[in-house]
Formats: structure tokens, sequence, C-alpha cells
């Protein structure tokens, strides 16, 4: 019975292994096509990588010990000897400061990239905002300024809305005003990985760059990321990257609708 | 070894037992129905059953100007004896397949002669296709035919009970389950009203109307848009709510009806009334003694198997015939609200006569609006009656068809709930809001142009500098 433990043990972390070193080739892996499509986003991806790594050697190794442990212990003859151990303080050290050191390289290897998402100083200096981002229970609300123009923090005359879809250009640096009318909501576009909170009273400025063209099917989903009540899973927009062109062209097509009188289709 | 194979099994018995299926869901009857003398209330239950069906049975009744669905085919050859046809499509063939339901609307098969068939073989190169059910009386060319039909309504019925039917209710009475913690509450489609809507005031929404309001939903309210459905699904889901509509309004247009001669309550009250009258009346003359009211019902009963007879099929057919005719008529252009001159230019000129107007007596807006526009005119202090009865609510403020207290808008905080076009605020002016105290307009206080400067004050009204805080603190001593 023993040697059958020990072999389900050691099988179960081979097919974990063996299922994760397959699932990108079976898209069971990020959202979309798998890879990150803002210049932050590929730097989180090759953090992510490099834990990831970290992680699996380690896994690997101390299921393999494991299974040794196991193994031994079950082929072990009824006349060999037992051996008793009090511990090894060498061992204890070497496993305590290992892990520290892995920890705390991570820690400051990370830090860069966290400083240029959340620390103004080290954000890119020019970032263009494009849109302010009203979450509420349970759709986006979504207010750009009029052509030509910069975002407000108060509603003008002439900007433009929209619900549930934000369209933003490509290319560049741009970022968001995020605010919510009631309850905590969170802003994720999974394929940017870009995450923030929207907290009641604050708004907060959210900046990415998406690096190509994502639009008409190809448009990229935001969710929100923080259970805010009974329809949160209803709270789904789109997210579509344009160039500066294609970006004017929609916004001057909304306007034109948000701006209609009516008068023109009796004329026709 | 055997333990945990037993504690397994058990386990993934209540499992499986907990994914069971839930009770069916059933359309409400209307307080109106329940409270008709039996005789009465079973007539109406099972013509609703007849005509409209359960939710998890629809039935599609082809006399109202629904798009139930399916494709449209008429038969160009007859082949085989009448026992195959080449027929002509009519928009997307590929839901043609064998065992898809077939429905004959024009020729000899129509209706009752033959009973709802299926296609028996197709062939979608040739285009040629048989059925089940007899070929007798044959078909000949010209002939309709509809494959598929009722799909456009169960596709509406599956978006409805995943996204709509929790506040809305399964019969769109707008009592679902998580209705009772919101305010306003979902609209109840059954009376056939809807508020936001770009026809004149006694129409019906068009398909439109209901299409921006489930893609952009109502600010201000819980309703949300629902951009992400699909435009198959948000169409069917429209039709779906069109039906539900028209199913409350028929019920409620037959209530209406019955409830003169063969309402409980009525019966009820007229009774405890008579007794009431002769018991005062006692001592001076001999007067009648009054019927009980169990003897007024039971008269009531034999009256109502009369009127079943005499009235009640004539009643069915007209209140469906209304119905349709009325939801028809609102996708009509005459139905539409055109303003008849472009928006006035919005300058300050304009806006000063739009608040002229705003003020006077002409619009009035401010008795329900406030002088500053932040829905807090005289009218929200007063007590209103009951429409059509003595009676007053019981709560301050305006209340809308479906007795609940409103709050006019405050058009200070640039929501609107029926949409930021100029059009759309237009059109609120004209028209009104149905089912509200909101009246409207057009055509009779003011001309379109006029419309227009309220528009054009209205729209501005947000963009108002705030007070200061010296004028804001003088305001409250002076309102204490």
């Amino acid at each position: 019975m023993g040697r059958f433990w020990a072999i389900f043990f050691v099988a179960t972390a081979v097919i974990a292994v063996a299922v994760s070193w397959f699932s990108p080739a079976l898209h069971w892996w990020f959202p979309g096509d798998g890879k990150a499509h803002s210049n932050l986003g590929l730097r989180i991806d090759d953090l992510f990588h490099l834990i990831l790594v970290i992680v699996s050697i380690t896994f690997i190794g101390t299921h393999a010990a494991l299974g040794y442990v196991l193994w031994r212990g079950a082929t072990i003859k009824p006349e060999d000897k037992v051996l008793f151990s009090h511990g090894s303080h060498s061992l204890e050290v070497i496993w305590t400061i290992v892990p520290a050191g892995i920890l705390l390289f991570i820690a400051l290897y990370q830090m860069d990239v966290w400083a240029k998402y959340r620390v103004k100083s080290f954000s890119p200096a020019e970032t263009e905002a494009v849109a302010e981002v009203t979450a509420r229970q349970f759709e986006w609300r979504i207010r750009y300024p009029a052509r030509g123009k910069k975002l407000q923090p108060t509603p003008q005359p002439d900007d433009v809305y929209t619900v549930n879809e934000l369209h933003v250009p490509t290319g560049r640096p741009v970022s968001i005003s995020l605010r919510t009318e009631d309850v905590q909501h969170s802003f994720f576009v999974p394929e940017l990985r870009v995450k923030q909170d929207a907290v009641p009273g604050l708004v907060i400025p959210v900046w990415f760059d998406v690096i190509d063209r994502r639009t008409g099917k190809n448009a990229m989903e935001l969710v929100c990321a923080e259970l805010c009540g009974w329809g949160h899973y209803k709270m789904k927009a789109r997210v579509f990257a344009e160039s500066d062109e294609e970006f004017e062209q929609w916004r001057e097509k909304i306007a034109g609708e948000q701006f209609d009188d009516g008068f023109k289709k009796a004329a026709e | 070894m055997q333990r945990s194979c037993c504690y397994l099994a058990v386990g993934l018995t209540v499992l499986v037992a907990g994914c069971g299926k839930g009770p069916q869901a059933e359309f409400s009857l209307r307080e109106e129905t329940t409270d008709l003398i039996p005789e009465a209330q079973k007539v109406v239950k099972t013509t609703l059953k007849e005509k409209f069906g359960s939710p998890h049975e629809l039935i599609a009744w082809q006399r109202f100007p629904v798009n139930y669905g399916g494709v449209k085919g008429s038969v160009t050859e007859v082949a085989a004896e009448g026992k195959s046809v080449v027929v002509e499509w009519d928009g997307d063939a590929t839901q043609v397949a064998k065992d898809a339901p077939l429905i004959w609307v024009s020729g000899a098969r129509t209706g009752e002669k033959t009973s709802v068939g299926s296609v028996a073989t197709y062939d979608a190169a040739k285009k040629e296709l048989t059925w089940t059910g007899g070929s007798d009386p044959a078909p000949v060319a010209g002939d309709k035919l509809v494959i598929g039909f009722g799909k456009s309504l169960q596709t509406g019925r599956a978006v409805y009970m995943k996204n709509c039917m929790h506040c809305h209710g399964v019969s769109g009475d707008g009592n679902g389950p998580t209705a009772q913690y919101l305010n306003p509450l979902p609209r109840d489609y059954r009376s056939g009203v809807f508020k936001f809507t770009s026809t004149l005031g006694p129409e019906k929404p068009t398909r439109d109307d209901l299409n921006r309001v489930i893609k952009y939903g109502i600010p201000g309210t819980y309703m949300p848009s629902f951009l992400w459905l699909g435009d198959k699904e948000t169409e069917s889901v429209i039709e779906y709510i069109r039906w539900l509509a028209i199913r409350g309004e028929f019920e409620s247009r037959v209530d209406n009806d019955l409830a003169g001669d063969f309402s409980q309550k009525t019966i009820e009250a007229a009774a405890a009334k008579a007794k009431a009258n002769y018991d005062a009346a006692k001592g001076k003359e001999k007067p009648e003694k009054p019927q009980s009211a169990a003897a007024a019902k039971s008269a009531a009963k034999d009256k109502f198997a009369e009127y079943l007879k005499s009235d009640v099929p004539e009643l069915i057919d007209g209140s469906a015939k209304f119905i349709a005719e009325a939801w028809a008529h609102s996708e009509e252009a005459e139905s539409l609200i055109v303003p008849s001159v472009a928006r006035v230019t919005d300058d300050a000129a304009s806006r000063e006569r739009g608040r002229r107007l705003y003020l006077s007596d002409k619009g009035k807006c401010y008795t329900c609006h406030g002088i500053q526009g932040r829905g807090d005119g005289a009218a929200t202090e007063d007590f209103w009656k009951k429409p059509g009865s003595e009676e007053y609510y019981t709560k301050r403020g305006l209340h809308d068809t479906w007795g609940k207290p409103l709050q006019p808008r405050n058009l200070t905080l640039g929501q609107y709930r029926g949409g930021r076009r100029p059009v759309d605020i237009f059109r609120r002016i004209y028209a009104g809001i149905k089912g509200t105290p909101m009246p409207g307009f057009g055509r009779t206080a003011l001309k379109d142009e006029e419309i227009w400067d309220v528009v054009n004050f209205v729209m501005s009204l947000q963009y108002e500098s705030t007070p200061t805080k010296a004028k804001a603190a003088e305001h409250v001593v002076h309102s204490k």
C-alpha cells in the first residue's frame, strides 16, 4: 500500500507539471492571445515568468525530495534500522536563508515596474487624459472631452458620452480618470494587465499604453474585478484601441449622434 | 479504502441532487384577475393559457405584430405531385433543416386545415423541401411558409430569463426577486406603458426606443447598459418584452371589462352599502330587504354564464385587435415625433427665452421641477388625489400610473434618463413622459421653436455656476 501512495503522490505532481507545461498551447493561459498588449504589461509578464521559473524549480525540487522520502519509507525492509534525527542546524539555516534571499531579490527587482505604474515621478511624463470612466452598479459610463480640448474634472457642454465602450488612441501613454458613483468597483483590462480599484470619493488616474490596434471583434474586454453587488457579472465593457485618426473619426461620429436634433431626418 | 469510497458515493449523490431543477417559472395573474368571481377568473386564466402559454411553453398568437422569428419562404415550384416544393427563402436559410417546425401562412394549407408539421427532407442545393403531415391539400406556387416559427421568441425568453427576469419578473410585472431592493422600481410592462419613447402621447414605444434603453441603460436608475449582448439576442429580447407587454395589457383590458359586474370586491362593497342603507332606514318606512353578498355573487354567476356566450368572444377579439393595432401603429412614421424646425441656436438669448417659458403659465415647468430646476417644485409638497377617485395618496408628492411615488427630475444633475440627445429632450417636452404626470406641450401650449428654447435652457442648467459659499449661507438663513 505504501508504494501505491508514493507513486500516487509523485504522479499527481508529475501530472500537475505536465498540464502546466502544455496549458499555454491549449489556451489555458492568459486571456486573449496570451500576450500583454501594453509595454508595462510586457514587463509585468516578464516578472510573472521569472517568478514562475523560481516557483517551478522549487516545486519540482521539493516534490522530488518528498517522493524520495515516501518511496524510501515504503520500501524499507523490516530488519533495517530506522535513523532518528533531532534536526540539522545548518540545513535549517540554508532553507531559511535561500528563500529569504529569493524573496528579497523579487521584492527589489520588481520595484521599478511598480514605481512606473504607480509612482507619479516614475510614470511617463506626457500622458494624455482621454476620458473619465465612472463605474456604477452595473455599468461603465465614460465621458470624453470634445476634439482639441482637455478633459476637465467636471462635465462640459461639448463633452461626448458613451456607455460600456471605451475608445483610446494606441501607441502612446494615455490615462483615464477613474471614479465610482456608488460602491467600490475595480477597473480591470486583463489584456493590458491593468487593474485599479475605483473608490467612492476619489478620482484615480490610471495610465496605460496599448501597443497595437484593437478594434472591432478584437476589442479588449474591460471587466469589474471587485465584487460590487448582485449584478457584478454584468459589468462588462469593451476597450477599443485605435490610431489617432480613427479615434478622432469615431469621436466625431459619436458627437454627431449625441447632438442630433432629429430635424434632418424629416428633410430626407 | 471501502469507507472512503462510501463517503465519496454519498458526497456525489448530494452534489447531483443539489443541482436538480428548481420549480418551473409561471406567469403570475394580476390582482384584478384574482378578484373576479371564480367563473370569470377561470375564463381569463384559460384564455391566457391558450393564447400565450406559459414561460416554458410559449404560444405565439399570430394576431400581434411581434416578430416571432423563423425564416419565411415562398413556393416557386411544386414537384412530386404536391409532395415536394422548391422554395425561395427570404432571409437566413441555414435554419432550414430536417425536423425544423414548419407552418404555412398562405394558400390552401393555412391554419387549421393542416397540423403544424416539420421539415422531412431538405436539399439545400436545389432548395427542395418535403414535409411531414400529408400532402392534402397540395400547396401551389406562391404559397408562403415559415420555418422555425417562434425561434426568436424562445431566444428572447432565454435572454430575458438570464438578464432581465430578476428585476422585471417572469411576467414582466416589475416584481422580480431583486425588485424589492431597488428605487426607482423596475418597470411593470403589463400596462403596455413605457416611459421613454420617441412617439406621440398615446402611442406605444418603437422597437428602436426599447433598443436604446437596453443598449444604453437608464442613468439614475438601476437599469444598466446591455451593450455587450449580441445583436440577435437584443433583437429577440425586444420582441419578447413587447410580447410580455401585449400579454399583460390583454389581461388588463379583459379584467377591466369584467370588473364592472364580476369583481368580488365590488359585489361585496355594494352589498355592504345596501345593507347599511337598509339598517339606517329601518325605523321610518318599510324598505325592501337587500340582497346578501352571497346571493349577489350567485346572481353574478348566472349573469356571467349569459355574458360568456354573448359578449366574451367579442371582448377577447376586440381587446386583441385594439392592442395589435396600437403596437403596429407605433412603428409607423406618423407616430414618431420629428421636430418641424431645427434646434434653435443654443445662445444666451434662446436660453433666456427658455427660462421665461419655464417660469411662465404656458410651461408651468417650475410647479414640479422647481424654480431653480432642482426637482423641488410646490407640487412635490402637495397631497394628490388618486386618478379617477376621491381618495388621496398617503404620501406627499407626485405619483406615476403604477401608483408609486415619483420625483420630478432634478435638471441640474445632467442626468437624462431618456437619453441626452437634444431630440430626446425635445420629445420629452413635446409628448410628455408616459405613465407619469409630465404632460406633453407639443401642438398645444408650446410651438416647436419654443420647445427648443426650453431644451436649450434645461440643458444649460447643469453647467450654471454653483452659488458661492456666502450666497449659499444666506439662502439657508433665509429659508429658516
